[in-house]
């Protein structure tokens, strides 16, 4: 036995947990101030197996390699003039709205680990959380980089962090992650590590990542392999976390059945941007939203979902809803884009007669006959001349700040609305799920820095006309925002092209 | 064409057929390697080749499998194919109690049956050339005339008596070679096996007290298990919760009511879940599940867990196991698997690894 080998666990547990003690001049409950009061309770942070087993030594090696690897495509993509080869100047919607809205939550990722890489009582969980920490701000930085290139062509890509704390809809993405980051650190990793990156993350970068390399984009192809290949610790991670807190006290089930229902409607509700994506921004399409709704929920999630009921937890609250709402909701959203673009940082357009079709077969009656109409009413507008524009901001969910133009389940043509009355204040939402976030947190909630509200009372540069909003937010109409077709992005496109649409005529790449 | 894949530190062999994915092959032998995207991306199956040559699929993405690691003898497990014979070093933890008995193909003869219970037959077979070294728990694969491909049993018997090994076998409603096993087998009939398969064993080294709860003819591993134990002096406290429908279909009775007369440290807990009136029973009642339960007062903290019969049985064990908060590192279990089983099987997700 003596001269057995180490196993792989023993000699990465020899290297981590070794560099950690029981503080003696502070006690460790002041040294680790916050594991305690969400009410979580661990018995023996010794039972915490690593996710993964990663040494410095091999992390710097391998993330240096990938970086050369990404830098040299990202290299040559430019000096080719990769942006030419898009398979239109449309995609660069999906773009903008992953550079103006996802990346700044990479970086808050970056700051999340960081901090519960400092406070979990446990070095293995720490150590975890300290990498995973550096993989998000690589991503941050490597997905800037690879759209600095497409910054230099198209609009809307100039300001990304100042438009995230002005854009109404960014406050979507923004207030998300800030619940998360402001959370202790057992309902962050909760939130991050296993509802957003474990449960939900095929339906983030599967469509992003494939729509990219559908629609010609290597360069956001590239980084997307590489920012994958370091998911596989986020996902473990976030598994690990939940079993290990799930095994350490029959306590924390409720508490992290809680967790799960709150973040699992938080993550679907942001990922109403994503599915809007995939039917409506991509010229070349991958697949509709609710088929990926379909393989990546009702399969997956519910294989998941199956093993965690041994713990005593069930399926998230109002799943069923999210279900039935996967044939509206892309639909409802793509509306609100094309009608208040002029307040955004993208353009919007009416889907071309080959989308229309592709709509009609992924989502059959729904929007035959919900949704086709309005098109086609906003279509003959465009003829005559008068292309519809809202001419206000809308009115958004306190929890989730959506807009508020989701619909009742079971009656597409009545729109959702929830009230609650807290210390004589009336709260406005979108859904039951987002109420109940509210209820279980008002104290938080009630802080929600709620975007229309804040122009409306002149916090937004004093803004009082939509122009103005535009040029507060560093956007102005024709440049950045506004339809498609007669946007700067559009002529300029025509340009490079000898004159020529190269929109594609039919959905498949 | 099939390869050999041996799969370290756990020194177990198992076979990969052509075209078949390493990971999809360790998975389906019981063997759990790490994984999440089950598709080249993610880089979570990374093993390390040690002998032999694979060859990477165009799934393995350059990302989660970078040329530096490629020229390292590296692969991803879900997204690679065996083109020899290949030796692998996965991230999984050593097995110090296993006994890695190597596995051989042989004929048996059989030497006695006998109907153990109106479904259940005890067939035992005459293994020569010095019999078959096992560890008690493991199965082997029997091979049926006119039936395509091995049917796995269980070993009933003791390690101690390598010549002649025991087998439980109860007959499946249109199962092709339990049906032939339980009806046309005749003494003096030659079987084909292989084996010992499987990683279903007592692990020796850990100091908790042991449960072991099987259902129908999933008692055949805990026999063997049990009776090696005691064979081997136990100390540690054991408990065996057998599940049957009727009086009729208990057996062994007898045996372990003898070693629980004989081993303070013993306990048997015979359990009926439709017990006839003319059963006249006295026993505990219910399913495995809830006889366990009740005995434990669902706390089985401090235990280790031994599960064996029908996947039904497994789940709601495990169930019950878990609410009574032991968890997987404590549990092992042997899911008597059909061809009806594997047909329907429901997707897993990774959230455990051998449960
Ligand atoms: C590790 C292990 C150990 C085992 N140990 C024992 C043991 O000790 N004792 C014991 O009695 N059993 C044991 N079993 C179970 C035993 O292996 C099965 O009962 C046996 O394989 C059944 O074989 P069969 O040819 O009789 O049935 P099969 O012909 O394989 O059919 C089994 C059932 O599936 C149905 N079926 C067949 N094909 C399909 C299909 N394609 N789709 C849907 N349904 C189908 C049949 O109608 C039938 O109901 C063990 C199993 C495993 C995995
Ligand atoms: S499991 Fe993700 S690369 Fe193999
Ligand atoms: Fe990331
Ligand atoms: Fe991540
Ligand atoms: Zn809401």
């Amino acid at each position: 036995m003596a001269d057995r080998k180490l196993g792989l666990k023993e000699k990465y547990q020899l290297m981590t947990r070794g560099l950690d003690w029981e503080t003696t001049y502070q006690p460790m409950d002041k040294v680790f101030p916050f594991d305690k009061y969400e009410g979580i309770k661990i018995k023996d942070w010794s039972k915490w197996e690593d996710p993964f087993r990663l040494t410095m030594d091999a992390y710097w090696k391998y993330q240096s390699e990938k970086e050369r690897k990404l830098y040299a495509i990202l290299d040559s993509f430019s000096q080719n003039n990769g942006q030419l080869n898009i398979s239109d100047a449309r995609y660069m919607t999906a773009i903008k709205l992953w550079a103006q809205g996802i990346t700044p939550l990479e970086y808050y990722a970056h700051r999340g680990f960081c901090h519960v890489g400092r406070h979990f009582r446990g070095a293995g969980a720490r150590v975890a959380c300290q990498m995973q920490a550096l993989d998000e701000l690589r991503h941050a930085q490597t997905q800037m980089h690879a759209f600095s290139h497409y910054n230099k062509y198209f609009s809307g890509l100039h300001q990304a962090i100042h438009m995230r704390d002005r854009a109404w809809y960014l406050s979507i993405p923004k207030s998300f992650f800030e619940d998360a980051l402001t959370s202790g650190p057992f309902e962050f990793v909760t939130s991050i590590s296993f509802a957003f990156e474990y449960v939900l993350t095929n339906l983030l970068f599967m469509p992003f990542v494939s729509g990219a390399a559908y629609n010609g984009d290597m360069a956001t192809t590239t980084f997307g392999f590489s920012a994958q290949s370091d998911e596989s610790r986020h996902m473990t991670l976030g598994l690990e976390v939940v079993k290990f807190v799930l095994e350490q006290h029959e306590d924390n089930v409720p508490i992290m059945q809680r967790y799960i229902d709150k973040w699992f409607w938080r993550g679907y509700r942001l990922l109403a941007l994503v599915g809007t994506m995939m039917d409506y921004m991509l010229p070349k399409k991958v697949m509709s939203w609710a088929e990926a709704w379909g393989i990546y929920w009702e399969e997956n999630g519910f294989a998941l979902f199956n093993d965690l009921s041994r713990y005593g937890i069930r399926l998230p609250k109002y799943h069923e809803i999210a279900t039935k709402e996967k044939l509206h909701i892309t639909h409802q959203a793509w509306n609100v884009f094309y009608t208040a673009c002029p307040a955004t940082g993208f353009h919007a357009w009416l889907p071309q007669p080959y989308e229309m079709d592709w709509l009609s077969e992924k989502y059959g009656e729904t929007f035959d006959r919900f949704y086709r109409p309005r098109y086609e009413l906003f279509g003959e507008m465009e003829k005559a001349g008068k292309r519809f524009y809202t001419n206000r901001l809308p009115f958004v969910c306190q929890t989730c700040q959506v807009p508020d133009f989701f619909t009742e389940v079971d009656n597409p043509m009545k729109q959702a609305v929830r009230h609650h009355e807290w210390r004589g204040m009336k709260f406005n939402f979108c859904s039951d799920g987002c109420k109940d976030i509210f209820v279980n947190e008002p104290e938080k909630f009630c802080q929600s820095y709620i975007p229309p509200q804040q122009i409306y009372q002149g916090n937004a540069g004093g803004a009082r006309t939509l122009q103005e909003y535009a040029a507060w937010l560093h956007c102005p109409m024709g440049s950045d925002a506004g339809d498609y077709y007669s946007s700067d992005d559009y002529k300029n496109w025509l340009k490079w092209h000898g004159g020529r649409d190269t929109s594609p005529t039919t959905a498949a790449a | 064409m099939a390869y050999q894949l041996t799969i370290e530190p756990l020194g177990e062999t198992i076979e990969v057929a052509d075209n078949q994915r390493i990971l999809d092959a360790c998975l389906r032998a019981g063997i759990w390697l790490p994984y999440a995207c089950n598709h080249g991306l993610c880089g979570t199956c990374k093993v390390q080749v040690l002998e032999g040559e694979i060859e990477h699929t165009e799934e393995a993405s350059s990302f989660a499998l970078m040329d530096l690691e490629r020229e390292e003898g590296k692969c991803l497990a879900c997204s690679s194919i065996l083109v020899t014979d290949c030796v692998i070093e996965a991230e999984i933890e050593p097995e110090p109690d296993a006994k890695n008995f190597p596995i051989r193909d042989f004929f048996a003869t059989v030497a006695r049956i006998e109907a153990l219970t109106p479904t259940i037959k005890g067939i035992f077979l005459e293994v020569a050339e010095g019999g078959l070294q096992f560890q008690a728990g493991q199965y082997v694969n029997v091979s049926v005339p006119g039936v395509e491909g091995p049917r796995a049993f269980s070993i009933a018997s003791s390690p101690s008596t390598p010549g002649e090994i025991e087998l439980n076998v109860r007959r499946v409603d249109g199962g092709a070679a339990t049906d032939y096993l339980c009806e046309r087998l005749k003494v003096g009939d030659r079987v084909s096996c292989s084996g010992p398969l499987g990683r279903f064993f007592v692990r020796d080294s850990a100091p908790e007290p042991m449960v072991f709860l099987a259902g129908g003819s999933g008692l055949s591993s805990p026999k063997s298990m049990i009776l090696d134990l005691f064979e081997c002096g136990e100390t540690k406290q054991v408990t065996l919760i057998y599940g049957a429908r009727t009086r009729a279909e208990l057996y062994c009775v007898d045996l372990f009511q003898a070693l629980a007369a004989r081993y303070p440290n013993f306990r048997y807990v015979p359990v009926l879940s439709e017990p006839t009136p003319n059963d006249a029973w006295e026993g505990e009642t219910g399913l495995v599940h809830e006889a366990a339960a009740r005995h434990f007062k669902v706390l089985f903290d401090g235990l280790k867990a031994y599960l064996c019969g029908p996947p039904p049985m497994i789940e709601a064990c495990i169930r019950t196991l878990m609410q009574g908060r032991l968890f997987e590192r404590d549990i092992y279990t042997e899911k008597f698997l059909t061809a009806a089983d594997a047909a329907e099987g429901l997707a897993k997700s990774p959230l455990f690894r051998r449960l």
